[in-house]
């Protein structure tokens, strides 16, 4: 056999000096690049212009400034996750979901939040669900003049919308969007052993460190999946030849470890309420002594969920359509994972555009 | 081009997979147990009271010193932080009161498209 010839073994002898050639290469632009990498800024990230609303402590209305020549009736609230900043909805241009509402006509505001100051170690769900959405539900209604808001929340960002859209029930909420939202937070079994009550002294932790440190929310999520990060950067290493591969590495990396503390006395009522007694799936939740109940909200709801989710799975997520209260409600599964639905080129495939299909005969 | 299962380079991507999956699984499976929350929350709440200890003498030794304490610090960001508010609702004053005026330049109310959109299928335009 020549070495022109084909295949032994499946091996196709003829591409064998092209692929080390292309080894080679890749091998220098890694040396290169992986100097560039350390020596380098990440991109700019949340970019998209925006104005702030309104600011107080750990809470930031943004309205992002319309792009189309004419935009639907309602405004959009995007509620975000509590654990995390909301540039991960606006990475950079062609991949900020922002961008795309914004291109397709909808009017977008944002609830962000900042790191609690250790003096708002006492914030409590209360001060989520009847202040702070509250506030700038109104707050959108003012600046845009309109009585009805669509609501969207990420991932925990949609526990409380959910929260906030079964207390407010008569309105002004006109839809309500979530990803990945839990209901069920058995199902949420690591999360769930982790914070066994049996060993995992809530009241101790809180009041001995008051707000509950960044470094514990990243570890609990990384180590739901312990070896991700060191394969992810045998990846990145593998991959540094390819300037797309790491820009868009840089962006998630950056966001996945920007992980905010959560406020002492708000975490001490996730604990207590929805990890140790489930109260949202048991119809038992109160928010200030008033009852939240899915079953209440009416309103048209679609639920986008990941097929891959290892923060939030399926079986904690699933419950949200079949207790709301809602007659025009839709649940969507989608291909990848906690992030990747909401984010990144998957996204922009197919969560988007079902989205905007979705929302826009709801938006008038 | 050599396909898949022949490609060094494939089966060592193939493998880095595969290795994540399992390792993650297995430390999932011993992370499940009872023992396992017990363990990691005993470390945890012994590195809470620690620390909570630290906070306290910390706080003794610079009032000692003479230097400012934790307090007085977040006494003076949260006067920055009014003042930074105040600097805020002045700057939005400013861009109402620009808008109302309607002139060029800046964001403001006047300057927002209509709230007219149609869906592309009732007004039958593009996306």
């Amino acid at each position: 056999m020549t070495a022109a010839g084909p295949d032994l073994a499946g091996l196709d002898l003829a591409s064998i000096p092209a692929r080390i050639q292309t080894e080679v290469e890749r091998a220098i632009q890694r040396s290169i690049k992986g100097v560039e990498y350390m020596s380098s800024a990440g991109p700019s990230l949340g970019s998209t212009p925006k104005d702030i609303l309104s600011s107080r402590g750990t809470m930031n209305l943004y309205h992002y400034r319309p792009v189309a020549d004419e935009i639907y009736r309602v405004p959009i609230l995007i509620v975000m996750a509590t654990t995390n900043r909301g540039y991960i909805l606006d990475m950079v241009p062609g991949q900020s979901f922002i961008e795309f509402l914004l291109k397709r006509g909808y009017d977008v505001y944002m609830l962000d939040w900042t790191a609690p100051k250790p003096e708002e170690k006492n914030l409590r769900i209360e001060d989520y669900v009847l202040d702070f959405i509250p506030h700038c539900v109104e707050q959108v209604q003012r600046d845009s003049g309109e009585s009805d808001v669509t609501v969207i929340g990420y991932c925990f960002g949609g526990v409380l919308s959910v929260l906030y859209g079964s207390i407010f029930a008569d309105g002004p909420m006109k839809n309500l969007i979530c990803f990945t939202t839990p209901v069920d937070f058995r199902e949420m079994k690591l999360f769930q052993n982790f914070s066994d009550r049996r060993y995992f002294d809530v009241d101790h932790l809180v009041d001995s460190i008051g707000n509950v440190p960044p470094e514990m929310i990243l570890s609990s999520f990384e180590m739901l999946r312990p070896a991700s990060r060191a394969a992810s950067q045998v990846q990145l290493w593998e991959n540094i030849w390819n300037d797309e591969f790491v820009k868009s590495y840089r962006m998630f990396d950056r966001w996945a470890t920007d992980t905010l503390p959560l406020a002492g006395e708000y975490f001490r009522a996730i604990t207590k309420d929805l990890m140790w007694d489930n109260k949202l799936y048991n119809d038992t939740m109160t928010v200030g002594g008033r009852k939240a109940d899915i079953a209440d909200i009416k309103v048209p709801i679609l639920h986008a969920v990941a097929e891959h989710d290892h923060i939030v799975p399926y079986g904690a997520a699933k419950h949200l359509i079949t207790k709301i209260g809602s007659a025009d409600k839709e649940e969507v599964i989608l291909k990848g994972g906690h992030v990747s639905l909401v984010a990144g080129a998957n996204a922009v495939r197919r969560l988007w555009p079902k989205l905007d299909s979705w929302l826009c005969e709801r938006s008038t | 081009m050599a396909d898949k299962s022949s490609d060094p380079v494939a089966l060592w991507q193939n493998m880095i997979g595969e290795m994540e999956k399992g390792f993650n699984a297995f430390a999932n499976q011993a992370m499940a147990s009872p023992q396992f929350s017990k363990a990691v929350n005993q470390m945890g709440g012994a590195t809470a009271g620690a620390q909570k200890q630290l906070g306290e003498l910390m706080e003794k030794y610079l009032v000692a010193m003479n230097m400012p304490s934790r307090a007085q610090m977040v006494g003076m960001a949260e006067r920055l932080q009014s003042i930074e508010g105040q600097l805020n609702e002045i700057k939005a004053m400013l861009h109402q009161m620009q808008g109302g005026a309607n002139a060029s330049g800046g964001y403001s109310q006047t300057r927002r498209p209509p709230r007219t959109k149609r869906p592309p299928s009732a007004g039958g335009e593009q996306k």
